[in-house]
């Protein structure tokens, strides 16, 4: 994923906030074009092929759901990572993530904006639809919806073996405890308590207990990884 | 003030097209029977006439035209013949007999009916002034004429008219006092429910419209207004608690942050230091955020409208979910978990909404479970609807307190040291509202009993009237 390849584009009317999110992205590797305002975002993302855009939610003369809207009509189907100040209860927002977009309310942690963005772009980027993933000497089988772990079957609950595949989906890259409840419990609202972590300590004691290296890791401040020793 | 008020009432103009439309309906009742009467009055003269006339007919083919005289003659001496006209005259219209001097000159044709006043009277005869007449050519060119007197048909008419004149008055002045008295006590009684209003905008929410007592609609109307000033001031009142619980509970680490930024602006320190002084600052400004979310939270569901995003969801799924999500951190604390959720309850919500308000049962069940570590979950369908019971076996909450806590920000005393913000209670209430769910807490001898009553999703429709949930969510925040 080179040049044009990792060009992101962020629609956000209020500068420190446009200033941070493109230095925060820049600095993870992505090329960055900011928009001040929503004909600005919405002419930018008909001109150029961005892998995914973050878009305010409440932008001047254009909303950014309706930037969304429209870009949908034209065809063009970069993946959004939309920031709402209005919360989850937001029916509209609500609305879109059947559209396979995301959201953040504000405020946030740019660790999380970063973790969803780098999803957005990953799925984005690679479309094939894979059966088989392997991290390390952990091998995940999607059809057959078994995890082995060198060659030993790994005795996983339903919702245990679709968190498991979701991070393994996002092999090496750190997930949010909200994406995990979005993507696995397919909830919306950011948990209080630490009830998801105490949920995955349980698949990484099954995962992890007596063998060579760990592979579920936790990431300070945003949430887990499912990644192999270098 | 009140008379211009009054004559722009919309009762009174009400009552005016009233008025104008029974006017014209009795009116025109009173015109049929009017003009139905004098005809059936002029029928019986004409009727009276044809028999006389064919009397003197009769007296002429008798006694021919002497004979025919003699009769006149002595009808005109007759007393009770003295409203009748009676007239012979000869070919060339000269007098022959009668009361009546000449003949009328618009009577010259072969004979018929003809109504007319008359005038050349007799000396001696009585003078009606219109008269309803008869005329005929006799075989010999004599010309008869018979008549009778229309005055009491016209007396009778000039009664009628008077009648109906006097009744049309005073059916109008009645009216148009029964319209303005009406329109004035309405008008009075919007008028003390305007300055009420007005006094309201002016001073605050103390006053009230005072009640006349009658039980009338417009007492119901000032009773009910009453009733909507008392919710609304009790919702004011319990805003300002909120309010002054959020200024408190986000100064005090607003304070703690403020403090620790400006040590940090005086003082030298390394970087190390200042470091693990961002990073603090950073989860306080967390705390911060997490508690004005579940406070926005709590307020966009009280604010919501149900409909949106409601759906027939199975209540038992959920809380077997939540269970499932929630055993380990059980298992971590030795506590079991029972489940009773085994059937279909179907409930009509939103999943987001039920499995985060279950969440903070359950999970204030495990951690204020007390010592006696059993926490059972159940779903019922009753006859009355859904029940979702959670039970622990902790120290419970006193019956005096029940109310309170699910109050924003309220706190039992003896959990104030631990962990929470005091919302999770809260933001239940508010997801039960909006599932126009009622919370019952009862004793778990021991424990507590946190039970969910859930309308019967086959009787109340999602989109049914807000007023059933509003009543106990509002009841249950007062202080």
């Amino acid at each position: 994923m080179a040049g044009r390849a990792r060009h992101v584009l962020v629609i956000e009317d209020d500068a420190e906030t446009g200033e941070q999110l493109v230095d925060c992205l820049k600095s993870s590797g992505y090329d960055v074009d900011l928009a001040v305002d929503g004909e600005d975002g919405l002419r930018r993302a008909l001109a150029a092929d961005y892998i995914v855009m973050t878009v305010d939610r409440m932008l001047p003369r254009i909303d950014g759901i309706e930037i969304i809207r429209r870009l949908r009509a034209e065809g063009i189907v970069t993946p959004a990572l939309i920031l709402s100040a209005l919360g989850e209860v937001d029916d509209r927002v609500r609305g879109l993530r059947a559209g396979g977009d995301d959201y953040l309310v504000k405020p946030f942690a740019f660790r999380e904006m970063l973790a969803r963005v780098d999803a957005l772009a990953r799925r984005s980027a690679t479309m094939v639809k894979e059966t088989m993933l392997r991290i390390g000497d952990l091998e995940i089988d999607l059809l057959a919806r078994v995890a082995r772990r060198r060659g030993r079957e790994i005795e996983l609950l339903p919702r245990e073996f679709r968190l498991l595949a979701y991070l393994a989906r996002n092999g090496g890259q750190a997930v949010s405890r909200t994406m995990l409840l979005q993507h696995v419990w397919d909830l919306h609202f950011d948990p209080t308590t630490n009830v998801i972590d105490v949920y995955v300590g349980r698949i990484r004691r099954k995962i992890d207990s007596g063998q060579d290296y760990p592979l579920i890791h936790t990431i300070r401040g945003i949430g887990f990884c499912l990644r192999a020793p270098d | 003030m009140l008379l211009t008020k009054t004559l722009r009432s919309s009762t009174l103009r009400l009552a005016f097209i009233y008025v104008i439309l029974f006017s014209a309906a009795i009116f025109g009742l009173l015109g049929y029977v009017y003009w139905s009467t004098a005809r059936y009055l002029s029928e019986i003269s004409d009727r009276a006439i044809s028999a006389e006339s064919a009397l003197l007919t009769k007296a002429y083919e008798a006694g021919g035209r002497d004979g025919l005289v003699k009769f006149i003659n002595r009808r005109l001496t007759d007393v009770h013949f003295n409203d009748w006209v009676y007239l012979l005259v000869d070919n060339s219209f000269d007098y022959v007999a009668g009361n009546l001097k000449r003949w009328p000159a618009l009577l010259r044709g072969d004979g018929g009916w003809s109504t007319i006043a008359a005038a050349d009277w007799q000396a001696k005869a009585a003078k009606p002034q219109t008269l309803r007449a008869t005329y005929q050519v006799l075989p010999d060119g004599h010309h008869l004429l018979l008549g009778q007197d229309t005055a009491d048909l016209d007396r009778f008419g000039g009664r009628v008219t008077i009648g109906l004149a006097s009744a049309a008055f005073l059916f109008l002045v009645l009216a148009a006092a029964a319209g303005i008295s009406t329109s004035r006590r309405s008008v009075a009684r919007i008028e003390a429910i305007n300055m009420t209003s007005r006094e309201i905008m002016r001073s605050g929410l103390g006053e009230r419209i005072p009640l006349r007592g009658t039980g009338d609609e417009w007492d119901g109307l000032a009773d009910n207004l009453n009733s909507m000033l008392d919710r609304i001031e009790e919702l004011v009142e319990t805003n300002r608690q909120v309010s002054d619980n959020v200024a408190h509970d986000l100064r005090t680490p607003l304070t703690r942050m403020r403090g620790r930024l400006e040590r940090a602006l005086n003082q030298q320190l390394d970087v190390g230091h200042y470091r693990s002084l961002v990073n603090d600052t950073i989860s306080d400004l967390d705390e911060i955020l997490t508690t004005f979310s579940s406070l926005l939270r709590i307020s966009q569901i009280e604010a919501r409208d149900r409909t949106a995003a409601f759906r027939n969801i199975d209540l038992s799924e959920i809380v077997r979910e939540v269970v499932e999500l929630f055993e380990p951190t059980a298992e971590e604390r030795a506590v079991r978990l029972k489940v009773f959720a085994r059937e279909t309850v179907s409930v009509v919500g939103d999943r987001d909404l039920l499995f985060d308000a279950i969440s903070n049962l359950v999970d204030n069940a495990i951690k204020h479970g007390g010592d006696r570590r059993e926490i059972s979950v159940a779903v019922a369908r009753c006859a009355e609807g859904p029940i979702l019971s959670i039970g622990d076996r902790g120290p419970g909450i006193p019956i005096e307190e029940r109310n309170h806590v699910l109050r924003r920000f309220y706190r039992l005393e003896r959990s104030r040291n631990r962990p929470g913000n005091g919302l999770g209670l809260s933001l239940v209430a508010a997801v039960a509202g909006l599932h126009g769910a009622h919370i019952i807490m009862a004793d778990n001898s021991p424990g507590l009993r946190i039970e969910l009553h859930f309308p019967n999703p086959r009787r109340a429709a999602p989109s049914s009237s807000n007023q059933q949930e509003q009543p106990w969510a509002i009841g249950l925040q007062r202080p």
